[in-house]
């Protein structure tokens, strides 16, 4: 299976090295992270969008309850998410430029709580595997209670020489059956 | 009193809300504790239900945890090779036998006193044999998990708790014709391209099932950020005179349908082009019907009729369902690589109490496709289908405000209403088989799974 949930994030060398907690490259990886979930809070979907990179895969597999204890068989190859860089430029399109995409209009108000922020280099200078933990609540219209959903997302972020781009999200989900109508949001 | 009004209530549970001669049904009929009590036991414990497909248990000892109402069952293929449907009860305390969701057992053992099952539901034993901890007054035959009656379609399987009730076909009637197109057109058949999306709707089942026969309308308005997109045809600004997807053949039988979407219009919206005139090999030459690719082009033609193969050519079968809990998406959709491709899904509605159902979702690909290809199917049908799809998010947010509605008791006296019909006007070149409505998708489809609903809602046996 082509996605990657173990621990240390797979890599074709033996080893990767763990960027420091408090380091500055882990620093600015957290800044980057907080800035993202505040971009995606504010709705501000067109400029979130520039920090995906062109070759970006973004995916959320299914998840499943397995008898055997065993991480990386809980997750099948269908997902929530299947999409690459021009799929989500089409979603984010019909979201900020069409005038009917009512599963966002009113919009839902949401949180998104990063934490746990995990950074190693990778074979390629420039390019870092990120691990963080993310809770999401998400309110709509007069609905006394949030819809609510937690997972682990691990990125690959690229430095580009001015920022960082996000070149892969896999977002391995808590729940099997979830519990929000849709996934009209981005995580 | 009470037991009197129970009593009437058992022998005539839908007419105060389904008035036939106006084509009106009664929104309290989406938030009737009730009635959704019934309909468990007289649609979901009765009807023929789709539980998945075979290629998701293709080795002995493969199983999935699937749902018939709110009933668990285990889905499983045993020794002989067969797909079997059980009652995920054990017989000894009522625990779930399984507590997975899929994997595969030799032996499906309760985790609770132990008693163990094989995966045909047959009773293996209890521990400590020597103790016959089942006692003396029911033989180990009669110990084994309660077995449903399965059918398998097109790799389809289905199940009924119904055991002497109509087979499948029969449940299908005419609408087979037109299932056959879809499932059972190459040698080797669907397979699913992995396991089901799971996700919870606040809102009744049936708000779901009534649109999945053949509601064409809401995609103009609901769905408009589509048109918007160009995705449908038409011009945005004049969607309601302009709107050629709209117009097309629906078909209906037994409370199923199908909506058909004439070949010249996707055609058209596709290509630009216009293929008129051409025969119907020509036609499925230059636009094989949704998942289907040149090179099986070959098989369709050999596992179909020419009346079939004439449907195709002029309007495949592309949306709609099966009664009572089934949503069928046989698109065309843009591949990642710029192709046109397509995407295959299929949705099962599944009640979870009168105000919220599971909404599952399996994407297919015919199995002879390059692997490459299914990938970026499965890819377009997540893009548009399902949890993120940028088509079903739209229906996924409105079900709910339906439910919301019936909870008034002022909105919940207020009817949806189905009044426009079309009326079956069959064209000459169309086969004889089902009900036919050809022109501008109306209400006459969703109507007849009122009908259908209707109809096992009043049947008492």
């Amino acid at each position: 299976m082509a996605i990657s949930t173990e621990l240390t994030p797979a890599s074709p060398s033996a080893t990767l090295t763990e960027v420091p907690y408090g380091s500055e490259v882990h620093n600015r990886i957290s800044g980057w992270l907080i800035r993202e979930a505040r971009l995606l809070d504010h709705r501000l979907l067109d400029e979130w969008a520039t920090g995906l990179a062109e070759d970006l895969v973004y995916k959320a597999p299914v998840r499943l309850t397995r008898r055997v204890q065993g991480f990386s068989s809980e997750f099948g190859d269908t997902g929530h998410f299947d999409d690459d860089y021009g799929s989500m430029m089409a979603r984010v399109k019909r979201l900020t430029g069409t005038r009917s995409a009512w599963s966002e209009d009113p919009a839902s108000r949401t949180r998104r709580f990063v934490s746990n922020v995990s950074v190693w280099e990778t074979d390629t200078p420039d390019e870092y595997e990120v691990s963080s933990y993310l809770l999401l609540t998400r309110n709509r219209a007069d609905a006394r209670d949030y819809k609510q959903l937690s997972a682990e997302r691990n990125d690959r972020l690229r430095w580009n020489g001015e920022r960082f781009l996000l070149a892969r999200r896999t977002i391995l989900l808590d729940q099997v059956v979830l519990g929000m109508p849709n996934l009209a949001i981005f995580l | 009193m009470r037991i009197d009004r129970l009593k009437q209530f058992i022998t005539d549970p839908v007419s105060h809300l389904i008035d036939i001669e106006n084509r009106e049904v009664s929104v309290a009929a989406l938030h009737d504790p009730d009635l959704y009590e019934l309909e468990l036991e007289r649609i979901f414990a009765r009807a023929w239900l789709m539980l998945g497909h075979e290629s998701e248990i293709p080795n002995v000892g493969d199983y999935v945890v699937r749902l018939m109402g709110e009933d668990q069952v285990i889905v499983s293929r045993a020794n002989d090779g067969e797909v079997h449907v059980m009652l995920n009860v054990c017989p000894h305390r009522a625990m779930h036998v399984c507590i997975s969701d899929s994997g595969n057992a030799r032996a499906h053992k309760c985790i609770y006193h132990g008693w163990a099952f094989r995966p045909d539901g047959s009773f293996i034993g209890a521990p400590i044999e020597k103790e016959r901890m089942h006692g003396d007054i029911k033989p180990k035959e009669k110990l084994g998990l309660k077995k449903a009656r399965v059918r398998v379609y097109g790799g389809l399987i289905f199940a009924t708790w119904n055991i002497d009730g109509p087979g499948l076909e029969e449940f299908l009637g005419d609408m087979k014709f037109y299932y056959d197109m879809l499932f059972c057109r190459t040698d080797k058949g669907l397979e699913v391209l992995g396991p089901p999306q799971r996700l919870t709707i606040d809102a009744n089942w049936k708000t779901a099932g009534e649109q999945s026969a053949c509601d064409g309308f809401h995609t103009l308005t609901l769905h408009a950020s589509l048109l918007e997109g160009g995705a449908m045809g038409g011009e945005a600004n004049t969607e309601h005179e302009n709107a050629p997807a709209m117009y097309g053949v629906n078909v209906s039988g037994n409370g199923h349908s199908l909506r058909c979407i004439p070949a010249d219009t996707s055609w058209s919206m596709m290509a630009g082009k216009t293929h008129a005139g051409m025969t119907d090999d020509e036609r499925l030459e230059l636009m094989p019907p949704p998942g289907i690719t040149s090179e099986l082009l070959p098989q369709v033609r050999k596992n179909l009729t020419a009346e079939q193969l004439h449907v195709f050519a002029k309007a495949p079968p592309v949306v709609g369902g099966m009664f009572p809990n089934v949503n069928i998406l046989f698109i065309y959709s843009p591949l990642r690589d710029g192709t046109l491709g397509s995407a295959m899904v299929l949705h099962s509605i599944n009640p979870k109490g009168v105000d919220k159902f599971e909404w599952v979702t399996w994407f297919f690909a015919e199995k002879d496709t390059p692997e490459d290809v299914k990938a970026m199917m499965r890819a377009a049908a997540a893009q548009g289908t399902g949890t993120s799809g940028v088509i079903e998010q739209d229906d996924s947010d409105t079900w709910p405000h339906m439910s919301e509605s019936a909870r008034g008791v002022i909105g919940r006296t207020e009817t949806l209403k189905y009044q426009a019909i079309l009326g079956e006007n069959r064209p000459a070149d169309w086969p004889d088989k089902a009900k036919v409505y050809a022109g501008f998708s109306k209400d006459d489809a969703q109507w007849n799974w009122w009908l259908a609903y209707h109809d096992l809602m009043t049947r008492q046996a």
